[in-house]
């Protein structure tokens, strides 16, 4: 063996081959169908907004790290492409119709303040793309209603009273399930197909990136939940699961690596306060709060992780090990 | 018999490559010219070397004695004259003594004494004598494990061989079962246990037909690293868990290897003392891979030009298998008892990422065998704060790699871990 070649390390010296790039490209990949839908349901106008959001997102990146005197063949080196899905999921949960600036300044903000300042990948506190998103939501106030409207899709009709989910909660109006299913209604870029968005969600699950079972428990929960508090009535269970962008932040966005506890029971009730939060806080201020739900439910989970850790294999209690003594 | 093994959920699927000699019987590796055998091969005090420079030594004489409890003796394995007695760094980076043998290539063998009786307490003491240690890796003295302070009443076998890269243990259960069975019968008789299983991964299925024929209790193990860990191995073949902190025979049961085992039957039966082991070199940057039976001693680099030499474009040499063992600088090493793996392994196989930020994925704590959360051991161990990484388990580490295996971020976990055990046992 030559010198140069020479490595040498501590155990294990063989490695699986998965890595965050890798993680971060399948990510992206599973949010294509929806990137895809929303770009038929709302036309040209969504992928604008896809496009100088995922851009202005990486670039914030680059330059941020060019700033802090980083060489350009070490930032492309390290290149993780996770700036790349803040950029998509933001665009995910913005309406087709907001100025451009709108995408491109909550991007910037969402990889600047939230990731990068904190320490780059992995050190944020909260979801940079939800921070986005309530970015966008408080400073540009009217995503809803005024000139960054929702729109109809197929037609691009700008949409004048409430969305399905609002007028659910407002007026309860019954909207029609089949449509909330396929997206067949005025809403977000990525978050109304919800079959898009499951068919993304499987194949995370299928590639090991996601467990099923976070999602699964806060979708459900927040349904039931929402059943609880219109006194048990069941028909409110699909609109409230299907409705808004439940599904896109419980696939994507809640169940993100870093802001999520690291033990199973940590999930559990980590998703379990997520879903009953999201509900109760939709039944009292009668609007789309998903991304409000996670964003407060990420700054408890370094409390989570404190509270609840791993056991070691064959733990004996503290009291059981005294009586043995 | 074979019984299905308790499913354990932790631990990590591995690549384990055993195809590349998988199908290799045992080839005995003639004794080289120069070897350099080491007075400390196991856990313990070091042997006292009992030969002095121009000693004239045969196969089977005693070289090195055991000092004190824990420790064991050392024999020759060729004949010839001692040429003196050195100082070499051994793989751990520790300064050893050496006992240079020059062979002269007789054929002359000296044996132990036949045994008188085969009760349980000569049984130990031939194993004693013999200079038997765990050749799993650990090294601690078989003699020692053999006289527990309470009673026990099973002897778990362990030929999961759950590492990657070695076949070695699978091999000899292959050839020699007979004898493994002898081993495994005189050791249970020195320990006066009646109940013993065989613990044998799946993926060996004719290792598990040879024993259950033999009329062994063998348990079938999931195909899962690392089901050879000791606590892991219990508790999937018994149902038993040992508690933190504790040893196994704290649980009632004694593990025995089944290289350990073969040395015993040898010991016992044919008076042989312990001067050859059985190796696995692989990896893709030798010539031919190869299980090979060889002299204590031999010089790694003598074994890898037996094998054919190695390849253009090795990256890493490895003493043992992949997930634990240790990274040699270079092959001026010497085989001793508790090597199981010599490989060179290429670029391809051994992963040379750097690492980047931990992005908090959980994996390691999912995969962790022994329930730790290896994320947060590392962040205070780097952090210097090693009393609340001891709060997360570290001083319950096994090493066994599965935490960095999995890491996507490639964070050297084991490395930060070990750090923080060694910091922890200086404070004691």
């Amino acid at each position: 063996m030559t010198d140069e070649l020479r490595f040498y390390s501590n155990s294990p010296h063989a490695k699986g081959n998965n890595s965050t790039r890798k993680i971060m490209l399948n990510v992206c990949l599973a949010l294509l169908p929806a990137c895809v839908t929303g770009c038929v349901f709302f036309g040209w106008k969504a992928l604008l907004v896809i496009v100088l959001s995922a851009a202005s997102a990486v670039a914030s990146e680059i330059v941020f790290l060019l700033i802090m005197k980083k060489p350009f063949s070490k930032i492309m080196k390290e290149f993780d492409f996770s700036s790349l899905v803040t950029g998509l999921l933001l665009a995910m949960c913005l309406s087709a119709q907001v100025k451009w600036y709108v995408p491109v300044l909550s991007a910037i903000f969402a990889v600047i303040v939230v990731k990068m300042l904190f320490g780059g990948t992995g050190k944020n506190l909260v979801n940079p793309a939800i921070t986005g998103r309530v970015f966008a939501f408080l400073s540009f106030g009217a995503i809803m209603y005024g000139e960054n409207a929702y729109a109809q899709p197929f037609t691009g009709e700008i949409l004048t009273g409430a969305t399905s989910l609002t007028g659910l909660l407002q007026e309860g109006a019954m909207p029609n399930n089949l449509d909330l299913l396929l997206g067949n209604v005025a809403g977000c870029i990525g978050e109304t197909c919800k079959i898009a968005l499951i068919a993304g969600g499987l194949y995370l699950v299928i590639r090991g990136i996601l467990d099923w079972r976070w999602p699964v428990i806060y979708i459900a929960v927040t349904g039931l939940v929402s059943v609880a508090l219109n006194s048990f009535d069941f028909n409110y269970f699909l609109p409230s699961i299907l409705g808004g962008g439940l599904m896109l932040g419980a696939i994507f966005m809640a169940t993100d690596y870093t802001t999520t506890p690291d033990t199973t029971w940590g999930n559990v009730l980590y998703f379990v306060l997520l879903g009953a939060v999201t509900a109760v806080l939709r039944y009292f201020a009668k609007i789309e709060i998903v991304s409000f739900a996670i964003l407060l439910m990420n700054l408890l989970v370094p409390l989570i992780d404190k509270c609840i850790v791993n056991r070691p294999f064959g733990y004996v209690r503290a009291k059981k090990a005294k009586e043995a003594k | 018999m074979i019984i299905k093994g308790k499913k354990y959920r932790y631990g990590i699927h591995v690549k384990d490559r055993k195809e590349l000699c998988r199908e290799k019987p045992i080839e005995t590796m003639p004794a080289p010219e120069i070897v350099k055998i080491s007075v400390s091969q196991h856990i313990g005090a070091p042997a006292i070397p009992v030969v002095n420079a121009g000693d004239a030594v045969v196969k089977g004489q005693l070289i090195a004695e055991a000092s004190g409890a824990v420790s064991a003796n050392v024999y020759s394995g060729v004949c010839g004259t001692v040429t003196g007695i050195e100082e070499i760094v051994n793989p751990m980076g520790l300064k050893q003594k050496y006992i240079v043998i020059k062979n002269d290539f007789r054929t002359d063998e000296v044996f132990l004494p036949n045994m008188e009786s085969f009760d349980d307490k000569s049984i130990i003491e031939r194993v004693r004598q013999a200079g038997i240690v765990g050749l799993g890796g650990a090294g601690f003295p078989t003699a020692v494990k053999l006289t527990p302070k309470n009673r026990l009443d099973t002897l778990v076998v362990n030929g999961a061989e759950c590492e990657p890269y070695l076949n070695c243990d699978y091999r000899l259960m292959l050839e020699h079962p007979d004898e493994i069975v002898k081993g495994i019968n005189y050791l249970a008789a020195a320990l006066n246990v009646k109940n013993v299983v065989v613990g044998i991964e799946k993926n060996k299925p004719e290792a598990v037909r040879a024993f259950s024929e033999r009329g062994m209790k063998v348990v079938e193990l999931q195909k899962q690293y690392p089901m050879g860990s000791e606590k892991q191995l219990i508790y999937c073949c018994t149902g038993r868990k040992v508690p933190v902190g504790k040893m196994p025979f704290d649980v009632g049961v004694c593990v025995q290897n089944i290289k350990t085992l073969y040395a015993a039957y040898e010991a016992v039966e044919r008076n042989k003392p312990l001067t050859e082991i059985v190796m696995t070199v692989s990896g893709d940057g030798i010539a031919e891979a190869k299980n090979l039976k060889v002299t204590i001693g031999t010089p790694f680099a003598d074994i890898a030009a037996f094998c054919g030499g190695e390849k253009e474009g090795v990256v890493k040499y490895v003493a043992g298998g992949p997930m634990m063992g240790k990274n040699l600088v270079d092959l001026n090493q010497y085989a001793r008892k508790t090597d199981s793996g010599l490989l060179f392994l290429t670029q391809k196989e051994a992963c040379l990422d750097e690492p980047t930020n931990c992005i908090n994925c959980g994996k390691c704590a999912k995969n962790c065998p022994m329930r730790l959360m290896p994320m947060y051991i590392e962040l205070f161990t780097l952090a210097g704060d090693y009393q609340k990484a001891a709060k997360y388990g570290a001083a319950n580490c096994i090493e066994c790699g599965s935490c960095a295996y999995n890491c996507p971020a490639k964070r050297p976990l084991v490395q930060s871990i070990a750090f923080c055990k060694a910091k922890l046992k200086e404070k004691k």
